[in-house]
């Protein structure tokens, strides 16, 4: 075993980051980490004239890995952000009006006996039970009551079951991984880019250049251009697909309100007669915006929807957000990759957007190139991201397609509309006994698909075989003692906006390294 | 108790397959209304597979609530850490597949890139003394995981069991007819169909018994008695991957020392496998009919034979690839019946428990949704490729060129799939666990770099310790690594103490 591998002369020596906002600066952040600054120069090119998009202000719990990754200090980074915790969602008015139900992060439950926790409680509703699923899940309980503490080690405590992510401010959490990046070796250029160059021989991105004719060369190239996709696009033509026909919203009205009290630990999605409306609490104020499809419904209306829904004060005038829902059919191409808005677009419903950024630098890193990619590495990142995608995608749908609204023509198209067939398999495993799995590396879990499942009135047809010898007072005894458990626990949690105070006003243990 | 509720489950043939699954059902149905009869031949022999395991059959075992010490005894089993492949990658070298991790994670990534990273900068020490479970194979050692030393190796010691398949069949049977289990005596001669669907509806026995049951196991091995021979589902022949389809094996005296290991010895046509018990050694040569006959291959068996044989030998013959539906009507085929990959990496228990484990999580109902069903196959096929990819590797990935058969290997096609995976290893040593797949990057990256294949590029993150730092981390795990080792006792010692 005595090969030696000389790779020098074909690392990547420069990295251009096109565009800064969300995107661009978690990049950058995350390759100022993994990277030996010293060896491979990042460059990120951003201008102050363009504004960025920035919807993304509720997560998912995997954002927690990335910030751990960086090493960022969390009451330092939520002191920065206006950061909130986050439980979980509620879902209001989607199956039927009048409907709600709560999405939590974490489980239901605990499994017994190698047998699913939701098919103990499809028993017991079976034999009368009249819990909700979501009695029985940590998170939904503490949110429910406003409560918040971080997540018990132990994991025999039932707040060991806790699982969250956070609400924040999406232009304070770029400016802060501004700050990371930069302190770390990244160079940021101000200016407009005027031209993407390419090699007329390879096809391959040579550089940027800018308005002021400065020129950005670089091995390597990210577009966080957002919808311009300035480098993916307009440059090397990668076409995009079009999943509108799944996902109808086109548009979006965004506008920040007061802040209200108690303060949420959870994000509130309430269904409109033409797409949706989210309330995202922060510690200064609430983000809110109304997602619709222009078909249905006018700019105007929306707005006043938008405004009608609004549980305080507006802060300003909303803004106007177009978009088409869908991915490229490629994201690695050449020496290019896309990341965040040019790759593609998802609706926020399940707070995904910094998540498929997030897993697509990952990858990038795991699949670190030489500066002459091979295509095995690229196909290797593009087949991964357009399952990412795809899995994603799929359970949107699924809260669209899922409900009995007929009370508008957009409803009407929802509920009739046909699906994928990854999806339509999916629901038909659940229908036939309620079973869920998940699938390769999938996101969203069975907790996710039952909560969503169920909240939305979709019932198995017939219950778990194996269980139907069980006693129906054996099992209810094993849920009661479950819930009342987590119940006790939540009584001695303090409330959201305490903890927040208590958490972000102690000095920071450790400085982000 | 719903009218649509299976009432009897009829389990065809009680080899490993047949009493695994008979006592796992026992256990995780609540058996009060539902009646599991097994039914089996004395006058059919079985083929009694998998004498060697991996650590899973440690779940397997738990979830029976099997005394772990009481079974060892039982079953005559040994303690095994890994396989150590000899001749593979070239004649003359040997390497461990080790159950259990090398060295440590750091960084968020994966050991091998820092030694690999280490290697380029030369003055590295070798792989194999990272790994705890190699080092005590080697060594002849074996202790159970201490838990309670969080971040030391021997907390993360992984392992499973050497055992006798026989013996191992008749615990199983033991199992099953203390929860009820019922066994009848007898050879199937015939199946009738329900008219409408297709269905299984009863077995004919020989003895004019008639036996009906809803739901029907067919653990009847290679011939898949009703998988096959009444449902005709079809079998899908993966041979030009895996060429191997004979075997001929022989019991051999115990060995005197025990080593806590199988191994298996590539050969001009085929391996040869060595599996110590306690009281006697299995020996095998799995080989392929177009290149070597079966004269020649008893010879070739004999020949590297450890210890005095104790039995005569037996052939076995088998096609390497899987039944095109393994979940068919009312019929569900387990072990043989399924499938076979050869035993190179002790998978064929696993298959049998995993199997079980799928038809516990989708049990049907009389109803026998197509959906559970589809994604039972679905997922029986996933893993089955997985497995067999894995397997080509270690053909595939060899210089050797002594033999018509290792020419044949060396250049044939293989699986889009695993084509990638190689592809992408050379690059830059990305190793990643497709869909919880049963091997994991220990696994790929053992047999990689045992069989001499090596990356471009190790991952950028290892590059970002200094490399006094680095040197310092290894020195100190291989430190570490060798400090524990001392303080493991032999395996015989240890199988001695067993309470």
């Amino acid at each position: 075993m005595s090969h030696t591998r000389n790779t020098q002369n074909t690392n990547i020596k420069t990295i251009a980051i096109a565009g800064g906002g969300t995107a661009g600066w978690m990049t950058a952040a995350a390759l100022s980490r993994m990277l030996q600054p010293q060896n491979v120069k990042i460059v990120l090119v951003e201008s102050e004239q363009i504004g960025t998009i920035g919807v993304g202000e509720a997560t998912i719990p995997d954002v927690a890995n990335f910030n751990r990754m960086l090493g960022i200090d969390e009451p330092t980074f939520m002191r920065a952000t206006k950061a909130t915790f986050k439980l979980g969602i509620e879902f209001t008015d989607w199956g039927r009006l009048g409907d709600r139900y709560f999405h939590p992060f974490g489980t239901h439950g605990v499994d017994m006996n190698g047998i699913d926790f939701h098919q103990y409680w499809l028993h017991a509703q079976s034999t009368g039970s009249k819990e909700l699923l979501e009695d029985y899940s940590m998170c939904a309980i503490a949110a429910k009551r406003g409560k918040f503490i971080l997540p018990d080690a132990n994991p025999r405590s039932v707040t060991s079951h806790l699982r969250y992510a956070y609400h924040f401010d999406a232009t304070q959490y770029a400016l802060f991984l501004r700050d990371y990046a930069e302190k770390r070796g990244v160079v940021r250029r101000e200016g407009k880019i005027n031209d993407v160059l390419q090699d007329s021989l390879s096809g391959n991105l040579t550089g940027l250049r800018l308005e002021n004719g400065e020129t950005i060369s670089a091995d390597f190239f990210f577009d966080c251009t957002g919808f311009h996709a300035s480098l993916i696009e307009k440059t090397l033509n990668v076409p995009f697909k079009d999943w509108s026909h799944w996902l109808p919203c086109n548009s979006a009205q965004a506008v920040a309100s007061e802040r209200t009290e108690p303060l949420l630990p959870y994000t509130k999605s309430t269904a409109k007669k033409a797409g949706w409306q989210w309330r995202i609490p922060t510690q200064h104020r609430t983000g809110n915006g109304h997602i619709y499809c222009s078909d249905f419904i006018s700019d105007e209306q929306a707005n006043q929807v938008l405004l009608d829904g609004l549980d305080a004060k507006p802060l300003g005038d909303a803004r106007t957000i177009r978009f088409k829902t869908g991915c490229r059919e490629q994201f690695w191409v050449r020496n290019c990759i896309a990341m965040g808005l040019s790759s593609g677009f998802l609706e926020p419903l399940e707070s995904t957007s910094i998540y498929l950024i997030q897993q697509g630098i990952s990858r990038f890193i795991s699949l670190y190139p030489s500066s002459n990619a091979s295509q095995v590495v690229q196909n290797e990142y593009n087949r991964l991201m357009s399952r990412e995608f795809e899995q994603v995608r799929d359970f949107i749908i699924l809260h669209y397609k899922s409900t009995m609204r007929d009370d508008s023509d957009f409803w009407r198209y929802c509920k009739d509309m046909s699906i994928p067939d990854s999806l339509q398999h999916k629901i038909d495993l659940f229908k036939a006994a309620g079973r869920v799995f998940r699938d390769d590396g999938e996101l969203f879990t069975r907790p996710s698909w039952i909560a969503v499942l169920i909240g939305q009135n979709v019932f198995p047809d017939t219950n778990e075989p194996i269980l139907s010898d069980i006693p129906a007072s054996d099992i209810q005894q094993s849920l009661s003692s479950m819930s009342q458990a987590m119940q006790k626990a939540a009584g001695t949690m303090p409330s959201h906006a305490e903890f927040i105070e208590r958490y972000t006003r102690a000095k920071p243990n450790t400085n982000g390294s | 108790m719903n009218n649509n509720d299976i009432k009897n489950v009829v389990i065809v043939g009680g080899g490993t397959a047949g009493w695994m699954a008979a006592a796992a059902l026992s256990k995780l149905l609540y058996t009060k209304d539902i009646n599991i009869r097994l039914i089996e031949s004395e006058a059919i022999g079985t083929v009694g597979v998998g004498e060697a395991t991996i650590p899973h059959i440690l779940y397997f075992n738990r979830l029976l609530g099997i005394n772990e010490n009481e079974f060892i005894k039982k079953t005559n089993a040994t303690f095994k850490l890994g396989i150590e492949f000899v001749n593979w990658g070239k004649v003359g070298e040997r390497y461990i597949h080790p159950f259990g991790p090398y060295g440590m994670d750091m960084e968020g990534i994966h050991f091998h890139h820092m030694w690999l990273r280490q290697q380029g900068l030369g003055n590295v020490k070798p792989i194999d003394e990272f790994n705890l479970q190699i080092q005590a194979a080697k060594a002849g050692k074996f202790r159970r995981a201490q838990q309670d030393l969080q971040g030391s190796p021997l907390s993360t010691i992984a392992y499973a069991f050497q055992f006798d398949a026989a013996l191992y069949a008749k615990f199983m049977r033991k199992i099953s007819e203390e929860r009820g289990v019922t066994r009848t005596e007898g050879k199937v001669v015939k199946a009738t169909q329900k008219p409408e669907n297709g269905h299984i509806d009863t077995l004919l026995l020989e003895s004019g018994e008639v036996i009906k049951g809803d739901l029907f196991i067919d653990c009847s091995g290679f011939r898949g008695l009703l998988i096959e021979e009444t449902l005709q589902t079809g079998y899908e022949d993966w041979s030009h991957y895996l060429p191997c389809d004979r075997a001929v094996t022989r019991l051999t005296e115990r060995m005197e020392t025990l080593p806590p290991y199988t191994r298996a010895t590539a050969k001009s046509a085929g391996w040869q496998w060595r599996i110590p018990l306690q009281l006697r050694t299995g020996n095998g040569y799995v080989y392929s009919s177009q290149y070597l006959s079966d004269d020649a291959a008893l010879e070739s068996l004999n020949n590297d034979l450890e210890t005095k044989p104790i039995s005569d030998p037996r052939l076995l013959y088998f096609k390497t690839g899987i039944r095109k539906q393994t979940w068919n009507k009312n019929v569900v085929s387990i072990g043989l019946a399924a499938g076979f990959l050869e035993p190179l990496e002790s998978t064929s228990i696993h298959l049998i428990q995993t199997a079980i484990a799928r038809l516990m999580t989708n049990f049907p109902d009389k109803l026998f949704n197509q959906p559970d069903i589809d994604y039972y196959n679905e997922r029986t096929r996933i893993e089955y490729e997985q497995v067999r990819d894995f397997l080509i590797l270690h053909y595939k990935a060899s210089t050797r060129n002594d033999s018509p058969f290792w020419d044949y290997c060396r250049n044939m096609t293989i699986p889009k799939s695993l084509e990638t995976r190689i592809a992408i290893y050379k690059e830059n040593a990305r190793l990643y666990r497709q869909d919880q797949e049963l091997f994991n990057h220990v696994s790929w990256f053992a047999v990689f770099n045992g069989q001499g294949i090596y990356p471009k590029r190790h991952h950028p993150v290892a590059n970002l310790l200094s490399e006094t730092e680095l040197e310092r981390r290894l020195n100190e795990i291989h430190t570490v690594t060798q400090k524990c080792l001392e303080v493991m006792p032999s395996h015989e010692q240890f199988l001695a103490k067993l309470p």
